[in-house]
């Protein structure tokens, strides 16, 4: 029982502190590093929905770039061509990308392992060839740029925010907006995990022989994950082109982005939210930092491709590993 | 309740700082010896060669640097990475902006690239100058966008000359397009129709390829079987010298128009050896700057200026590089203009020196091409020369013409 | 939607169909040895493809023929595919397949970049394997190049076959993908068949980039990334497990990409990945272990 009460404490400090930590860090960043993570926040709640599906469900997905390209477009398409106020069309790009993950998801009810990888990949690298293809509805290659149209918008990609009678430098309120949004769906999805559908989700990745000897229906929690990952995944994608100045292009979700998305995943840990948070910062800032290293051609690349395998060497469980690891003595101690 | 006090009380002091940082300030970017520019290029991924167009307008600055700067103050250009994708552009140059506070964004390549940071610029005047892309709506849409110029010829007066060559020199030809199936290449065939008119039904066929692609066998066969003898490459450097190697596999030869993106001597040399010297003769493209390769060049003054920036300032990289020599014009244009804005230059000046520009010197174009601007007339570059490639060599044919 | 068809011109798409899918079915086939080796699928193979052919282009540079240059960087694959194996795949062999495929993608990215970074990034050219000139049969050319390509590859599978089949080595590799726990105790050194699957799969992934690049005219540092999507997909539908299956899948793939890019017009170019793509997938849910895999053994 007190053993019980303590890690309810640790949990309730630990998210107060991801909450204050969200709050006070805008404060050391300056307007351009606050835009880039409030990408990263983009990124983690899209690495979110992975998790659901590869580290809970045991489904590898490819095409979750894919699937933020749809949620993406989806606040592009309304803001732009319907009149609706861009912080509505969040949402609604969520619910749009759910269904197109639950289309994606449909396939893993015959299919498992590598077959299933196929199936979203195919989807992954059809996403940008249909985007270019259906250009009446989504601009063609050059895509979206809805920066100077007359919009029904909270967010100005320039100037300052007002909220709640505040104002707020817009990159600020971005980044506000983005973990904001991404706490509480890492919330939602910390719930789940944990409640019946988790359990679900887990007795599949497990052995879904075993599973469906269980009751369990596999093909429906597989379909399941699919969709509610796209949930996430159109989220992150429509707040990605809020952050990217309210542009969007097929090769702003290229393949590259779902294979990224699964690197975060991976490197950051499956099954560790706090993880998934580091495997989103990972893939925005590491690409980066190795710039800075050298701006030979090619060096960028390599300097950030030896990261990822030094991460995984040194912890094959990821980085949320590490913080395990760490923590694990000390909650054993109280 | 107190808790959400304190929140407030931190956003409040946040917009206390963000307000206090704002202050205004004369200039951005110009100090008493320094003047900053930025732009962005692909360092990085599949568009990696075109990173020589900015470090040949570097080379360039430096060069200018070491011999007096403008107004005694020195060019910084800083060119990020944008591994030739648009969200990346926007961040980059959103970094530039906001964080380094560049006076301007300069030579930023690729078409699409340049479109997702327009509006941005615009929005913000930050001067977008000399955009380096053949799209004709840096030239054309200047009254939307006034802080906007581009550079080269358009893609769409480009492919207008060849349409009216073909209608007048080949009026029965059949003509067969491979085109990039973007907005570039959709350009090109625009201009091309536009070159023809009446004559636009000698296109028989039009077959695209994907950027993404790994080869364009199937589309080269496909124009053959179409029976067309006349072949419009309107492609990048690799799948130009693709459709020469396919067609050649195929014992295929027609007449080949290769467009200004590919037609660097030392892209030709590589299809004439990817293929056979017999596959390249003949091939019909346009040009507006010398080519260090070619020979024709060879104890020019310019060129020889060329190699040895480049020996100097790039690491002895590029020498034989169009791109270089690009962005060496490109280079030579902009301190031109950053000269005639004045001793104290403001954005509004460099836009003002950069619509009216008026350049008999630049050594790097050929000779009798005027870099030559006006305020409704926005096409910097607007004269080349049509040339045809004879014996492993561009060899110029007719006069200069207006590309526009 | 079927456009007119010539029937010539259908051969001639067959034809380079099957000498683009002879590529995809020499990397399908690096794919499956090393995914029957370690279950993982290697990212970086077509990397690791395009590392070889630069290296092969460099010893052309300096004055060797195509032929002996190919020998000696498929030979130099190979020991460099073991090397790599033991130091970057052996520390994470006992962790989950994801983070084995994860060091892969790393990898790609080191492999890529060191490519640009020692090679400048202007495209280059590879002398050519074969004749260029073209032969006529009954109104068709077909390139003697397309023919050779063909050949060689399925020459590369038959002696890869050949060895599984016949030599010890080769069963003691098979057995270690099989059963790894029994083949230890038979005296196989499992680890060490893993680095040796590693090195065989860079072979061949070199095999595939020198083939693949002197047709195309010119290569850069990216030329093996659509390629080994296709390889990919091309394993998948024969069966990951499978090495006849990846070379039907891929020949099938390189066919059907051709034709459905030519004569199908509403697909058109621009969605002929994507369409082949849909089109695997309809069969994976027919047979959902591709054309000759077998079933996932299930774990219960």
């Amino acid at each position: 029982m007190i053993s019980r009460a303590v890690r309810i404490g640790a949990l309730v400090a630990v998210a107060a502190a991801a909450v204050a930590l969200v709050l006070v860090l805008p404060h050391w960043l300056s307007d351009a590093k606050a835009a880039e993570f409030a990408r990263a926040g983009c990124l983690f709640i899209a690495i979110v929905g992975l998790n659901l599906v590869t580290g809970y469900t045991g489904q590898i997905s490819l095409g979750q770039g894919a699937l933020m390209a749809v949620g993406g477009y989806t606040t592009a398409i309304l803001t732009a061509n319907h009149g609706f106020r861009d912080l509505w069309t969040i949402p609604l790009a969520g619910l749009v990308a759910m269904a197109a993950g639950f289309v994606v998801g449909l396939p893993a009810r015959r299919l498992s392992g590598l077959y299933l990888a196929l199936a979203t990949f195919a989807f992954a690298v059809a996403m940008p060839a249909l985007l270019k293809r259906f250009s009446g509805l989504t601009g063609g290659s050059q895509g979206i740029n809805l920066f100077d149209k007359a919009l029904n918008r909270s967010t100005g990609a320039l100037g300052h925010v007002h909220v709640l009678g505040r104002t707020l430098a817009t990159n600020d309120f971005l980044f506000y907006l983005t973990w904001g949004i991404g706490l509480v769906l890492a919330g939602a999805a910390w719930l789940l995990v944990r409640g019946r559908v988790g359990r679900a989700f887990r007795a599949v990745r497990d052995s879904e022989v075993a599973a469906a000897s269980s009751g369990i229906n596999t093909g429906f929690y597989k379909t399941l994950a699919f969709g509610i990952s796209g949930f996430y995944a159109g989220v992150g994608g429509s707040l990605f082109v809020l952050v990217s100045n309210w542009f969007v292009s097929p090769s702003t979700f290229g393949f590259d982005k779902s294979l990224l998305l699964i690197v975060g995943a991976v490197v950051g840990g499956l099954g560790s939210l706090a993880g998934m948070a580091l495997g989103a910062l990972f893939i925005q800032f590491v690409p980066d930092w190795a710039g800075n290293l050298s701006s030979a051609p090619g060096a960028p690349s390599v300097f950030f491709g030896a990261a990822i395998v030094l991460v995984m060497i040194l912890l094959p469980a990821g980085l949320g590993g590490l913080f395990r690891r760490l923590a694990e003595p000390l909650t054993r101690r109280l | 309740m107190g808790k959400s006090r304190v929140l407030f009380s931190v956003l409040a002091a946040l917009v206390v700082v963000s307000a206090a940082s704002a202050g205004g300030s004369s200039t951005p970017g110009v100090t008493s010896k320094q003047i900053l520019i930025g732009g962005t290029t692909p360092l990085s991924g599949p568009a990696s060669a075109y990173a020589a167009v900015a470090k040949g307008a570097d080379a360039y600055f430096k060069y200018v640097n070491d011999h007096g700067g403008v107004f005694g103050r020195s060019i910084k250009y800083k060119y990020d990475d944008d591994a030739y994708d648009p969200s990346q552009t926007i961040e980059k140059v959103r970094d530039l902006v906001q964080n380094d506070d560049v006076f301007a964004i300069y030579n930023t390549l690729g078409t699409e690239q340049n479109l997702a940071i327009r509006s941005y610029l615009n929005q913000l005047k930050v001067p977008q100058l000399l955009v380096a892309s053949g799209a004709s709506t840096w030239g054309s849409d200047y009254k939307k966008y006034p802080w906007t110029i581009g550079y080269q010829p358009s893609y769409r007066g480009e492919a207008t000359i060849y349409g009216r060559y073909i209608a007048n020199a080949r009026p029965t030809a059949r003509i067969g397009i491979l085109y990039q199936n973007d907005a570039y290449g959709k350009e090109l065939i625009a201009g091309l129709q536009r070159g023809l008119g009446k004559k636009a039904k000698l296109i028989v066929s039009k077959q695209g390829y994907d950027a993404t692609d790994t080869d364009v066998k199937s589309q080269i066969a496909r124009l053959k079987s179409k029976r067309v003898n006349t072949l419009m490459v309107f492609a990048t450097p690799k799948f130009a010298i693709q459709s020469y190697s396919s067609a050649r596999l195929l014992g295929w030869r027609p007449l080949v128009f290769v467009n200004v993106v590919s037609s660097a001597s030392n892209t030709m040399t590589i299809a004439a050896l990817a293929s056979s010297k017999r596959q390249t003769e003949g091939s019909i493209s346009l040009a507006f700057l010398k080519d260090p390769v070619n020979t024709r060049w060879k104890n020019d003054k310019a060129i020889k200026l060329f190699k040895t920036i480049l020996k100097k300032y790039n690491g002895g990289e590029g020498l034989t590089d169009y791109y270089n020599i690009y962005g060496m014009s490109s280079a030579f244009t902009l301190v031109d203009a950053l000269r005639h804005a004045g001793k104290n230059p403001t954005r509004a000046s460099v836009m003002k020196a950069v619509t009216h520009l008026n350049e008999r010197n630049d050594p790097f174009v050929l000779p009798g091409v005027v870099i030559k601007t006006t305020p409704t007339s926005r096409f910097p570059i607007t004269q080349a020369r049509l040339e045809r490639y004879h014996n492993g060599q561009w060899v110029y044919f007719g006069p200069l013409v207006h590309v526009g | 939607m079927i456009v007119a068809v010539d029937w010539a011109g259908v051969a001639q798409q067959v034809v380079s169909g099957l000498s683009s899918g002879g590529i995809y079915a020499l990397l399908a086939v690096a794919l499956v040895l090393i995914y029957r080796a370690t279950g993982v699928v290697n990212f970086a193979q077509g990397e690791l493809a395009m590392f070889s052919t630069f290296v092969a282009w460099t010893l052309t540079q300096h004055g060797l023929a195509y032929w002996p240059a190919f020998v000696v960087t498929v030979l130099a694959a190979f020991a460099g595919g073991i090397v790599l194996e033991r130091a970057v795949i052996r520390p994470v062999e006992q962790a989950s397949v994801l983070t084995v495929a994860i060091v892969t993608i790393g990898l790609f990215f080191v492999v890529n970049g060191a490519a640009f970074w020692i090679w400048s990034p202007e495209v280059k050219s590879m002398p050519n394997a074969f004749s260029t000139r073209p032969i006529r049969i009954a109104g068709v050319a077909f390139s003697i190049s397309d023919l050779g390509i063909i050949g060689v590859s399925l020459l590369a599978v038959l002696l890869l076959w050949l060895f599984f089949r016949f030599t010890k080595l080769g069963l003691a590799m098979r057995a270690a993908a099989l059963n790894p726990d029994s083949s230890r105790l038979t005296g196989i050194r499992v680890s060490w068949t893993i680095a040796l699957g590693w090195g065989l799969a860079t072979a061949l992934g070199a095999v595939a980039g020198l083939l693949a690049a002197p047709p195309l005219g010119s290569f850069d540092q990216n030329f093996m990334q659509p390629i080994l999507l296709y390889a990919f997909a091309g394993a998948v539908l024969g069966g990951i497990d499978s090495a006849l299956g990846a070379v039907i899948g891929s020949l099938a793939l390189g066919v059907f990409l051709n034709l459905l890019g030519t004569y199908v017009s509403w697909v058109g170019t621009d969605l002929r990945q994507a369409a082949a793509l849909a089109v695997i997938l309809v069969v994976l849910l027919v047979k959902p272990a591709g054309l000759l895999g077998t079933a996932a053994v299930r774990r219960v």
